[in-house]
């Protein structure tokens, strides 16, 4: 699903598939995924661009379900870190 | 920009521009391309070299009582060549009665017909300076936004660094938070920036081991504003042993957001330095920079006048006192 644009640019659109949209458990797994990733990761939800590290940020965005968000990830390990989104978006977040 | 159509300057602004919608609600969600509003004179009078169809057009009293000074087939003509389906709205000030062939044309192509109640030059200038404000170009900015002794400063740093611990540091000592986390920022027409929060996270705050808290709610209204212009950028960052940090200060870095430079400083941390403290110094010396004082220059200069004392003569001849 991820796109390889250059040499560490990856992007990836992904739908929310939670009932309750991007709401604040799914925000904490994906700060946690995060966590120790070394490249920038940013989600873009209606023309609003935000940093996917920070839990307020991606709250702040309201993804309702079935919203679109695209993910930019550039740096070191960004492909895994788009499979590892992308993955955790498909599977509900564990719900 | 998304797409801004007359429905939302209608709802959001229609009071404050005085809007009666008389006809053509069909096309209020006619999309606005462009900030911009005109008076139709000299397309009235049949001039329409460079018109421009995407402004909102303003009918002032000059222009209605043109209108009914030309024969009935002639005003047709007339509206017809300025007004088309892509005129986002028009609006006829002052409460002016409205000719019968504006009614028709506005009505027959679907282009909503406010009255305002105030007058034109007055709704002129408020309806462009809400749109600009509206079309003014807004970026989100990874940081957090405070307002320290009246000085606007806005903390960036990587994840973790301790943004929101120094924002809460500084709140406690009686300085306030404009937003944590994402800053959204507005280039006003003044040529300053403009940051705030966006409406669900504001004055929220997420601490490392507390998880949100509301600032407004625990520290009081007082620690809060809802905007404030970014007067400064401080970067948070590690310390790192290898990396030279500025020792005098007589150089001004700056950064450059929406196209503004704005003065920027990299505040290195490590246990022990008490980056709330550092903080409020960098913005008391900006007030004292502001107030045309510059410690670190000052310095030097009485570091020239003590070191090539004839420097001193010169520039005490010439007038010049220790600024340089």
């Amino acid at each position: 699903m991820g796109t390889t644009l250059d040499s560490n640019k990856v992007t990836a659109k992904v739908r929310v598939k939670n009932d309750l949209g991007l709401h604040t458990r799914p925000a904490t797994v994906i700060v946690k995924l995060l966590r120790n990733v070394k490249c920038e990761v940013t989600f873009t939800h209606k023309r609003e661009t935000i940093n996917a590290k920070s839990i307020l940020s991606i709250l702040m965005l309201a993804a309702k379900k079935n919203s679109h968000i695209n993910i930019v990830a550039q740096g070191e390990g960004a492909q895994e870190a788009i499979d590892e989104l992308v993955k955790a978006f498909d599977n509900k977040f564990g719900e | 920009m998304g797409m801004y159509c007359v429905n939302d300057l209608y709802q959001q602004h229609g009071e404050k521009l005085g809007l009666d919608l008389v006809l053509g609600e069909e096309g209020i969600r006619r999309r606005i391309q462009v900030p911009e509003a005109h008076r139709p004179g000299l397309s009235l009078a049949g001039f329409l070299k460079d018109h421009s169809d995407k402004r909102i057009l303003i009918f002032g009293r000059v222009e209605i009582s043109y209108i009914r000074n030309l024969e009935p087939e002639e005003r047709i003509e007339r509206l017809q060549a300025i007004l088309n389906d892509r005129t986002p709205a028009v609006i006829v000030a002052r409460r002016c009665r409205l000719p019968k062939e504006l009614r028709a044309e506005c009505a027959r192509l679907g282009i909503p017909l406010f009255r305002s109640s105030i007058t034109t030059m007055s709704l002129l200038s408020k309806l462009i300076l809400l749109l600009t404000e509206e079309f003014a170009p807004v970026i989100n900015c990874h940081g957090t936004l405070v307002e320290v002794f009246g000085v606007g400063i806005l903390i960036q740093g990587e994840s973790s660094v301790g943004k929101s611990e120094a924002a809460l540091g500084l709140i406690e000592r009686g300085h306030r938070l404009i937003s944590d986390d994402v800053v959204k920022i507005r280039r006003r027409e003044a040529n300053y920036l403009e940051g705030f929060g966006a409406d669900l996270t504001r004055h929220h705050m997420e601490i490392r081991g507390i998880g949100i808290i509301n600032v407004a709610h625990l520290y009081g209204a007082v620690c809060v504003r809802d905007h404030k212009c970014v007067d400064l950028v401080v970067k948070l960052e590690e310390w790192d042993e290898d990396h030279y940090y500025d020792r005098i200060g007589t150089e001004d870095k700056t950064c450059e957001i929406l196209g503004i430079r704005v003065p920027f400083h990299v505040l290195p941390v490590k246990p022990g330095r008490d980056v709330v403290l550092l903080l409020e110094t960098i913005a008391l010396n900006h007030r004292l920079k502001q107030m045309g004082y510059h410690s670190a220059r000052e310095f030097t200069s009485k570091l020239m006048d003590v070191l090539v004392p004839h420097n001193r003569k010169k520039r005490g001849a010439s007038g010049n006192d220790a600024r340089l």
